[in-house]
């Protein structure tokens, strides 16, 4: 990431246009700023990744207004795959409620990092309702694009992004819906493989060797829980995968690097 | 389809898991405040987060439901090995053509078995 006074370093940067100080006149050319941010590959990516969840509810034999109603209610798409693959193999509404509760813990992680960069006059009751724009893809652009403006605009740059983000996936959920029924099956098999594909790919930018730890864990236990009993696999496997990449961290890798004393 | 939760069980599931996901959300807002995103407890929870989500992802793509699992594993494996190292291929990483590769490759296969 580039700081402040190095703006053009990184050529990833300069497509996304102002990775210099940006100016806005008011905040609402700072909402319009984060649309036209959302607006190319963020959008074009998300929007590929609901059209995948779209086709896979299709695919799954559940109807076009539950697979559309899970973008707009939850916004969350490991959470939507969760409550989709729990619901058709029959899983218990408690077992659902737990396992997507729990992959959305990172959400409390993202809020906490986020919104205490915005004004002390933004950080009011307010953010209970924009916090629901709130997924990977408008966290990750927001945590770049905030060092680049003044505090007082970032709160409704983040609007304009994260509104962006989410207005986008409804469309593309029913599109991915409507799409899955009628072309050929080997565009629908493209359309089912962006889903996974998309999450693999993203792991590859995770940093912390912790949660690297956790995510090579997860591959290799996550079959085997999976054979001992599917249902409660995904939370067995977090727990268990998640809390020994944990350990791992806390008693070898912190001390071995001799930064936490 | 192996369809257990039908009409009302469905949307009581939505309810829960909408509710669940917002409760995430709106503890964020209320711990932005006071917590500090480098506690024990986060650092654990996040750990667990992850796992869980490549449990989900490892299912997806070695065990899936439906028309994925007409695809032999192998082809399945290769593909996304092949994404992945598109992706690094650069240290900035390569999303759009990673994604791109993996699932033409797998669109080119369904058009040729």
């Amino acid at each position: 990431m580039p700081s402040a006074d190095q703006p053009n370093i990184d050529p990833s940067e300069i497509a996304l246009e102002g990775s210099a100080a940006r100016c806005f006149k008011n905040r609402s050319e700072a909402f319009w700023a984060g649309i036209r941010d959302a607006s190319g590959v963020p959008a074009m990516v998300l929007f590929a990744g609901m059209v995948g969840f779209g086709a896979m509810g299709k695919t799954n034999g559940v109807d076009i207004w539950f697979t559309t109603a899970t973008s707009f209610l939850m916004f969350a798409l490991p959470g939507q795959v969760v409550l989709l693959e729990m619901v058709i193999t029959g899983s218990s509404i408690l077992a659902i409620a737990l396992a997507v509760t729990l992959t959305a813990t990172r959400f409390i992680t993202m809020t906490v990092t986020l919104f205490p960069q915005f004004h002390a006059k933004d950080r009011n009751h307010g953010l209970y309702a924009s916090v629901h724009f709130l997924a990977m893809t408008a966290w990750a652009i927001s945590m770049r694009e905030f060092q680049t403006m003044e505090v007082k605009y970032r709160s409704s740059y983040f609007v304009g992004l994260g509104l962006l983000c989410w207005l986008v996936s409804i469309p593309a959920t029913m599109l991915g819906f409507l799409l899955a029924g009628v072309v050929p099956p080997y565009i629908t098999l493209g359309l089912v493989f962006i889903n996974p594909l998309f999450f693999l790919l993203a792991f590859t930018e995770v940093g912390s060797w912790t949660n690297r730890i956790a995510i090579g864990l997860g591959f290799l236990l996550g079959p085997l829980f999976f054979i001992l009993d599917r249902d409660t696999s995904l939370l067995t496997t977090g727990l268990v995968a998640g809390t020994i990449a944990y350990l791992i961290d806390r008693k070898i890798l912190r001390k071995r690097a001799g930064v936490m004393g | 389809m192996n369809t257990a939760l039908e009409g009302w069980g469905l949307w009581i599931a939505l309810a829960a898991a909408t509710l669940g996901t917002y409760f995430c959300r709106a503890i964020g807002v209320l711990l932005a405040k006071k917590i500090n995103q480098d506690s024990e407890i986060f650092r654990w929870l996040a750990a667990v987060t992850y796992a869980m989500v490549a449990a989900l992802v490892v299912r997806m793509i070695l065990m899936p439901l439906g028309l994925l699992s007409t695809v032999p594993i192998w082809v399945r494996i290769l593909i996304c090995i092949l994404s992945i190292a598109v992706m690094v291929s650069k240290p900035t990483r390569r999303l759009v053509p990673a994604l791109l590769t993996g699932t033409l490759l797998i669109v080119a296969y369904g058009v040729i078995r």
